[in-house]
């Protein structure tokens, strides 16, 4: 299990990250979210020994994470991580000769992994020469070369197609399935929500939002309710409860403070005539991090 | 150094060479350089192949209007000529003498156009023994000039001596060339030290000015690899699975086994040249750098000097490697803090500037003699390796000076180890230059 306890970093004056703590299990995706200058790289960094805290403390099974752990952890960065020189097989030796593999393994895990990422012509390419979305599959692949206990993914879909997202979205849940650890940060909110069954939201280097998004989403309180049919924003906006209506293309969207507010909208909606659309919906999470951000920026 | 950082640490020096060995810039440059070496040992056979000829000899024509002045002249050419040999000098021409019995307008015509040819004319002067007149068809060049005024002179005063009626032993006697006894009022002085002075006189600027370049392609080669390294991000990745400790001892190793690898291919290339002259003959043309290898060689072996060198070479060696050691740590230092290949040859400017400082001062030193302020100059450590051996073989400084400079270096490579990793752990993964030197400084501080 990974465990942050209490982490804390100054840059000098400058506080990065402010009593962060989190847990990760084997098997769990966690979402690390925030915008940019979060504290989100440099927690990163911290799990990786890359910087010294100033404060707090972090394990992985009970243990200081030193260089006789890192061999255990794979790491993507956001921003491209690869020596450009290299070909994809010399730069997938180096990386993973550096994480403490042989030569047989990595070439080996090499093969399989760009047969399942649809590259195996790439291997002999200098990296260089490859497509942005093909040099971060690559990257993807150094970082799980070694399948590793704990994978830290900054912001692993960037620069992919739709087709090669669904790629790596199978490959980040079988490598859960099979037990590792996973921190995933994206400011794609489906994505996260997608995989992650915990995050934390940091801004300005504090954790606003923690917990299990199932819990993150009841404490929100606010849903959504979608409405096809014979009737207009009007019929909603003097409900109280009721936040704001947007209209869509063929349908409404009615944004309400709580469950409560439910009944009253479907009081409404039961009068009128040819309802063909009426659906509760939990908020996403892209709304309850642009409402907690905001109101923190507010702040 | 833990054992499995230690490993992947040497797994860094092989990616590192490897890298660098199969460089175009890499190949491209040695292979020039084999080249150039080759061709410089060889170059008389070059241009002997495309129709010069460092064979033919220039004909010295002598109409001797005396008759008892020719041979004489003769055997003074042959003299100097020999003499010419002895020097070593890449600059002797080879002349044949020859009578002429014609008139002084046909030796004219025989000279015209040819300017492999000479004329004297040599004629009886009341008042100055001989009168000679020089016939070329072109300018002659000093030396030429000089050997032949001085051939002339000694038959003037040849001729002279024999109308004095000096028996032939006296004249044996003084044609004999004088024997100069040697005597140095410093008596740590000795006629070895005189002969090393002379061959390392020589040696030196062949083994300076590959230092001085080996110099350069160090620092250039570390501030290349940490810089791609940090501009590539792949900095995050290393330093996540190897100590920033061993991953800068990588780059120093590395960089150095280089030089040395690229210091005994300058040799091999040196080596080759020696050989292809040999095979083909060169050695046997004047004018070639073989001859002056060999001459020195031959030199050093008959001069019994080998005993000084015996220490000499080794503490050279020991001062270059360890100066070669902490360009490589200062050049570690400036790339971890540079965040691109430019900023890394702008901060390099200074290293190479006291590099140069260093190899002018070590080409020039014979004119220094009895300055302090040179000798204070062979100490300070990053110059010491280029300058203190000459400043020793031309007896400015002694062992105990090297030994100095040896000691020095070691306490300044400590100190870069010490001070200087501080900051190489916060400069590789720094990627701002806003603020850069506040972050060394508390890197130093912490």
């Amino acid at each position: 299990m990974l465990k942050l306890e209490n982490v804390t970093k100054y840059y000098g004056d400058f506080l990065a990250v402010d009593h962060l703590s989190f847990e990760v299990r084997p098997g769990e995706i966690f979402g690390l979210l925030g915008v940019n200058g979060a504290g989100k790289t440099t927690t990163f960094r911290m799990i990786m020994g890359l910087l010294d805290m100033t404060e707090g403390s972090i394990t992985l099974d009970g243990k200081k994470i030193d260089y006789d752990v890192t061999d255990q952890i794979g790491f993507l960065t956001e921003e491209r991580s690869l020596l450009t020189k290299m070909t994809v097989k010399e730069q997938c030796l180096f990386y993973g000769t550096l994480k403490g593999m042989k030569e047989e393994t990595i070439l080996s895990r090499l093969d399989e992994l760009l047969e399942r990422f649809e590259v195996p012509e790439y291997k002999d390419k200098k990296i260089k020469e490859l497509s942005k979305g093909n040099q971060q599959k690559i990257q993807f692949i150094t970082a799980i070369l070694n399948e590793p206990k704990l994978l830290i993914l900054d912001e692993p879909f960037s620069g992919l197609d739709p087709f090669n997202v669904e790629i790596f979205k199978k490959e980040i849940i079988s490598l859960a399935e099979k037990g590792s650890m996973i921190i995933f940060s994206s400011h794609r909110m489906e994505h996260v929500e997608l995989f992650c069954k915990k995050l934390v939201i940091m801004l300005q280097g504090k954790p606003v939002i923690s917990g299990y998004l199932k819990d993150i989403k009841e404490q929100y309180r606010k849903k959504n309710i979608f409405v096809k049919g014979n009737v207009t924003s009007k019929d909603f906006e003097s409900i109280p409860g009721v936040v704001e209506v947007i209209e869509h293309a063929d349908e409404l969207e009615v944004k309400i403070e709580s469950e409560d507010v439910v009944d009253k909208v479907f009081k409404i909606v039961s009068k009128k005539k040819h309802i063909t659309k009426f659906v509760v919906e939990e908020p996403t999470l892209n709304e309850i991090f642009v409402s907690k951000v905001g109101e923190s920026y507010e702040k | 150094m833990k054992s499995n950082q230690s490993k992947k640490m040497w797994y860094l020096v092989g990616v590192s060479l490897k890298r660098k060995v199969k460089t175009k810039w890499f190949v491209i440059a040695n292979i020039l350089l084999a080249a150039m070496i080759i061709g410089v040992m060889n170059i008389d056979t070059i241009i002997t192949a495309f129709g010069g000829d460092f064979n033919e000899k220039t004909t010295v024509y002598v109409l001797d209007e005396t008759n008892e002045s020719y041979d004489i002249f003769q055997s003074q050419m042959g003299v100097i000529d020999q003499t010419a040999e002895d020097d070593q000098s890449d600059e002797e021409p080879e002349y044949v003498v020859k009578k002429y019995q014609k008139t002084e307008k046909e030796l004219k015509q025989e000279i015209q156009d040819d300017d492999k040819k000479i004329g004297i004319v040599i004629s009886h002067s009341e008042q100055n023994v001989v009168d000679v007149t020089l016939i070329s068809n072109d300018f002659l060049d000093v030396l030429e000039t000089q050997r032949i005024t001085s051939a002339i002179n000694n038959t003037k005063t040849a001729l002279a001596i024999t109308k004095s009626s000096i028996s032939e032993e006296e004249l044996a006697a003084i044609y004999n060339p004088v024997k100069i006894n040697r005597i140095y009022l410093d008596e740590s002085k000795t006629e070895e030290d005189e002969s090393s002075q002379m061959i390392m006189g020589v040696v030196f600027p062949i083994i300076i000015l590959p230092f001085f370049m080996l110099t350069l392609f160090l620092v250039q080669m570390i501030g290349a690899e940490v810089n791609d390294e940090k501009t590539t991000r792949g900095m995050e990745i290393i330093i996540a699975n190897v100590s920033p400790t061993a991953h800068f001892f990588s780059k120093v190793i590395a960089g150095n086994a280089f030089v040395i690898m690229q210091g005994i291919l300058l040799f091999a290339y040196a080596a080759i040249g020696f050989v292809t002259r040999m095979v083909i003959g060169g050695d046997q043309i004047i004018g070639g750098f073989g001859d002056e290898i060999g001459s020195v060689v031959s030199n050093v072996m008959g001069s019994g000097i080998g005993q000084s060198l015996i220490y000499i070479i080794p503490l050279t060696l020991i001062l270059m490697i360890l100066t070669f050691i902490a360009y490589s740590l200062l050049a570690g230092i400036l790339a971890s803090m540079t965040t691109n290949i430019e900023d890394f040859q702008q901060l390099q400017t200074p290293i190479v500037i006291i590099s140069l400082v260093g190899y002018y001062l070590a080409t020039l030193s014979s004119m220094f003699g009895g300055s302090l302020f040179i000798k204070i100059f062979s100490y300070i450590p990053f110059i010491s390796a280029i300058l203190s051996p000459s400043l020793l073989l031309v007896g400015e400084i002694g062992i105990i000076d090297i030994i100095i400079s040896i000691v020095l270096v070691i306490m300044t490579n400590f100190l870069l180890v010490k001070y200087g990793l501080k900051i190489y752990k916060v400069g590789i993964l720094n990627y701002s230059s806003k603020g850069l030197w506040r972050k060394m400084f508390k890197a130093l501080k912490d």
